[in-house]
């Protein structure tokens, strides 16, 4: 890895700790800590983005793909495909906080962020990852040009969030050159456009196996483009393989060991799924600054009303932790990835890692983006529901990130699943956590001053936030048991808590390490840890309303209330102040712009 | 041969413009190479990828804050940078005779610089720092091309085109319709992280300041925020007419 450009700040901690430990400022990674030249590419991806994707932004909704390889061939040309691809093939490895913020600045579109992270995710990584040094060297230089776009199918029909249920076959010849590839699959992205498919089957109908298919391989057919309520300009299709040939050499990885490529492919495809929604959300909220700023009702901008404020704060308060979270995240992968040459199991050691943290961006992002999207949609008022506005193809556009790399429900399962399994398996101190909240509500009120300086509410309320998190954990699972898997509801609830543990303690310790410099964060952070924190009792509430009656229950709810309390701020005053900066600087900012 | 290509940092058109107590307030908001001097580094580069031996340096004279566009001129593949620090708000013709100093000390045969500023409009830079060298300007060129020692070229007249031809030295300014500059690459800005930006006082090169700014104060062209109804074309164009003497009063 090229470490010149990559500054680890962030210490190795482990997956899911975040509920478990309390970090210190300066060991997580954030947006502040990126180094010049990141900055730079940084940048020039979003000039791009804004002259060339947005720029031709009708064309590509119309699918003319001819455009979109072009630009990808042009992304290509400026090594912006390269990234993630090793030195030895010409490539960058420049680490996962890169790739994030590129995913994060080319996200101006959805359609085209899903031709770009199609291709540079899990259209190229399965390749980077498992691929032998022939597969890289025939294949990595077309895709990081640009050449060859990629694709990765692994959906079928009836194997969506099941992904192991598919039906597709392979049998090796009776010369034993090949396999022989027969079955469906759906919804393949960038199919239309692919030179290079990265296709799931089972090899003898069991061994789930990845291989390498060149587009025009006898018995290859891609099917129509479906016509899709949003991401239109994306390439959407189908694939039927009938009797199709795949030399035995285009095997990727080992054959029965194509899940692990799967699955650890969709983890990075998670967190660069929450990047493009940070992205596009910040986008959503420009757009909705911009008009707001002109669009005059009783003889004033509508930015100049609260409830007009209240939305552009909440946005940017969103952006803001939706940064720290994904940029953290990331930081912790690139802290835990071993210098220099990788194995394929350290790689996946490494993302494994963070598997929790991946699905929580991944069902936070989306949702994240959505809010985004609905309450700047609601600025545009009339003229967003009109094409010619860029909110309306906003709007369509974020429905399926709730949807395709695993659907925010089985993101929820995986979220409290994993926390669950990681204590069993005592790589996680949950178990003692849990005991130690217990304790310490059952010994009565302790009055604890909060923590000094300027974040020292919030830091006490995410600590809060994390003592609630654990209790209904306790909670649930002294009330469920082993079956607790089965409470899907509970389940989503305590996946809900964890994601707002997450994300809240994420903007604190960003907005603590930039404090000084960077009053605007503070804010920021302060606004959403407020309400998130809101939410978090919310939820408590709800989850101990199903899991406790009579007596435990009551006794559960003053926990709860006890663990709750706190001296409220004033979002409203807060978000004003936030919204006339953002107005001013007419986009969203961390910075003080005044205008 | 040698090439310099004087550049400048400015707020990204795309930005508002905020001034209080009388100064332009920039603190927050994005600031950019200045498109017009981004033309001559591409141009400067081109000459280069053309086949002529040329080492180009960037020239940035200004605050702190420009060494960013010395950067990004360098990631664009420009050799080394040379940054006259000044937090002084420094007139172009005073500008002009750092220029023309550091151009002898250089031994450059060829100076670009925008043809206009972005923010401030200034055209003075290009013809004086011709003057002080006694070099000819070639301004608000629109095509070049270098034959040895000899720079061919079209520049825009007042309704027309020119085609000239040079012997270097020459200065030449630059603008929109000269060519597209690049997008550094992603190794480029690796790369750029090791050339050297050399950095001087303004104090070193004697120059005296012949403007002294009092202050600034923004127009404010408020939008009228109307709309018309194109579905019928004649009643557009009357209102639109109606609208252009009653209103804008630019009609009688």
């Amino acid at each position: 890895m090229s470490t010149a450009t990559v500054s680890h700040s962030s210490r190795k901690v482990s997956g899911g700790a975040f509920l478990v430990e309390d970090l210190l400022p300066g060991e997580i990674f954030t947006p502040e800590d990126l180094s010049d030249e990141q900055k730079q590419m940084a940048e020039i991806t979003a000039d791009f983005a804004d002259k060339h994707v947005l720029g031709n932004i009708q064309e590509i909704e119309a699918k003319n793909f001819d455009l979109s390889r072009k630009l990808m061939r042009d992304l290509g040309e400026l090594g912006l495909l390269s990234v993630d691809v090793p030195e030895a093939y010409g490539g960058m490895e420049l680490g996962h906080v890169t790739s994030a913020m590129l995913t994060d600045k080319i996200a101006v579109s959805g359609s085209f962020s899903v031709t770009f992270s199609a291709h540079v995710g899990i259209g190229m990584l399965p390749l980077i990852w498992y691929g032998s040094p022939e597969q890289k060297q025939k294949y990595l230089p077309k895709l990081a040009s640009g050449e060859w776009i990629a694709a990765y199918a692994l959906s079928e029909a009836s194997a969506g969030s099941d992904a192991m249920n598919i039906h597709t076959r392979a049998a090796l010849s009776p010369d034993g050159k090949h396999y022989v590839l027969n079955g469906e699959k759906m919804w393949i992205s960038n199919a239309g456009m692919a030179g290079l498919f990265t296709i799931f089957a089972k090899v003898d109908g069991e061994k789930f196996t990845a291989f390498l298919v060149e587009a025009g391989t006898p018995g290859l057919t891609v099917g129509p483009e479906e016509h899709k309520l949003g991401i239109r300009g994306s390439s959407t299709c189908p694939l039927a393989l009938v009797d199709c040939l795949v030399p035995v050499e285009n095997v990727l990885g080992e054959i029965g060991k194509g899940h692990h490529i799967a699955f650890n492919v969709l983890d990075v495809g998670r967190y660069k799924l929450a990047a493009s929604a940070v992205g596009g959300a910040r986008t959503v909220l420009r757009d909705g600054i911009r008009y707001g700023r002109d669009r005059i009702a009783f003889g004033k901008p509508v930015t100049s009303f609260g409830l007009i404020q209240e939305k552009i704060a909440d946005t940017a308060a969103d952006v803001y932790a939706g940064e720290a979270a994904v940029y953290r995240t990331v930081g912790a992968i690139d802290a835990a990835m071993p210098e220099g040459e990788k194995s394929p199991q350290q790689i996946q050691r490494a993302i494994e890692e963070f598997a929790v943290e991946c699905s929580i961006l991944k069902f936070w992002g989306s949702e994240m983006l959505e809010r985004a999207v609905d309450k700047m949609f609601q600025i545009f008022g009339g003229y967003g529901f009109v094409e010619e506005f860029p909110v309306e193809r906003a709007y369509r556009d974020s429905r399926i990130n709730k949807i395709f790399e695993g659907t925010n429900e089985i993101n929820r399962l995986i979220t409290t699943g994993w926390m669950v399994k990681r204590a069993m398996q005592g790589r996680l101190a949950l178990l003692p956590a849990i005991k130690k909240v217990m304790d310490e509500v059952m010994a009565g009120p302790s009055l604890q001053a909060p923590p000094s300086g300027a974040l020292g509410a919030e830091r006490s309320l995410v600590r809060n936030a994390k003592k609630l998190g654990l209790f209904c954990s306790g909670a649930a699972s002294q009330r469920f048991g082993t079956e607790l898997s089965e409470q899907q509801e509970v389940v989503g609830m305590l996946a809900d808590m964890l994601a707002e543990i997450m994300v809240s303690e994420s903007a604190l310790l960003r907005a603590e390490k930039s404090a000084e410099q960077m009053p605007m964060g503070v804010r920021l952070a302060k606004y959403f840890i407020a309400n998130s924190f809101r939410r978090m009792v919310m939820l408590a509430e709800k989850l101990v309303a199903a899991v406790a009656e009579g007596d435990t229950l009551r006794t559960q709810m003053a926990i709860v209330r006890r663990l709750a309390k706190h001296e409220p701020v004033n979002t409203v005053a807060l978000g004003r102040e936030i919204t006339a900066t953002m107005v001013a600087a007419g986009r969203y900012t961390v910075e003080e712009v005044r205008g | 041969m040698r090439i310099l290509a004087i550049i400048r940092q400015v707020l990204d058109a795309e930005e508002s413009v905020y001034v209080d107590n009388r100064t332009v307030d920039l603190k927050g908001r994005k600031l950019v190479m200045d498109t017009m001097d981004e033309y001559g580094v591409e141009e400067a580069l081109r000459i280069r990828e053309r086949g002529a031996e040329a080492e180009i340096v960037v020239v940035g004279i200004g605050p702190a804050r420009f060494e960013e566009a010395l950067r990004s001129a360098l990631s664009m593949g420009a050799d080394r940078a040379i940054h006259v620090e000044t937090d002084q708000e420094v007139d172009p013709i005073a500008l002009s005779g750092v220029v023309a100093a550091i151009a002898r000390k250089e031994e450059a045969q060829m100076i670009f610089c925008g043809g206009q500023q972005a923010d401030w409009d200034s055209q003075a830079l290009g013809a004086a720092v011709a003057e002080h060298l006694d070099w000819p300007a070639l301004t608000w060129t629109r095509k070049l091309e270098l034959k040895g020692t000899t720079l061919a070229g079209q520049r825009d007249a007042e309704d027309g085109v020119e085609s000239f031809e040079v012997d270097l030295p020459a200065v030449v300014t630059t603008q929109q319709d000269l060519n597209e500059p690049r997008y550094p690459t992603l190794p480029n800005i690796m790369k750029a992280k090791r050339k050297e930006i050399r950095r001087e006082t303004l104090e070193s090169f004697g120059v005296a300041l012949k403007v002294r700014s009092h202050g600034v104060e923004a127009q404010n062209r408020e939008r009228l925020r109307e709309v018309i109804d194109g579905r019928d074309a004649a009643a557009a164009a009357s209102q639109l007419v109606a609208m252009l003497r009653e209103k804008a009063g630019v009609m009688a």
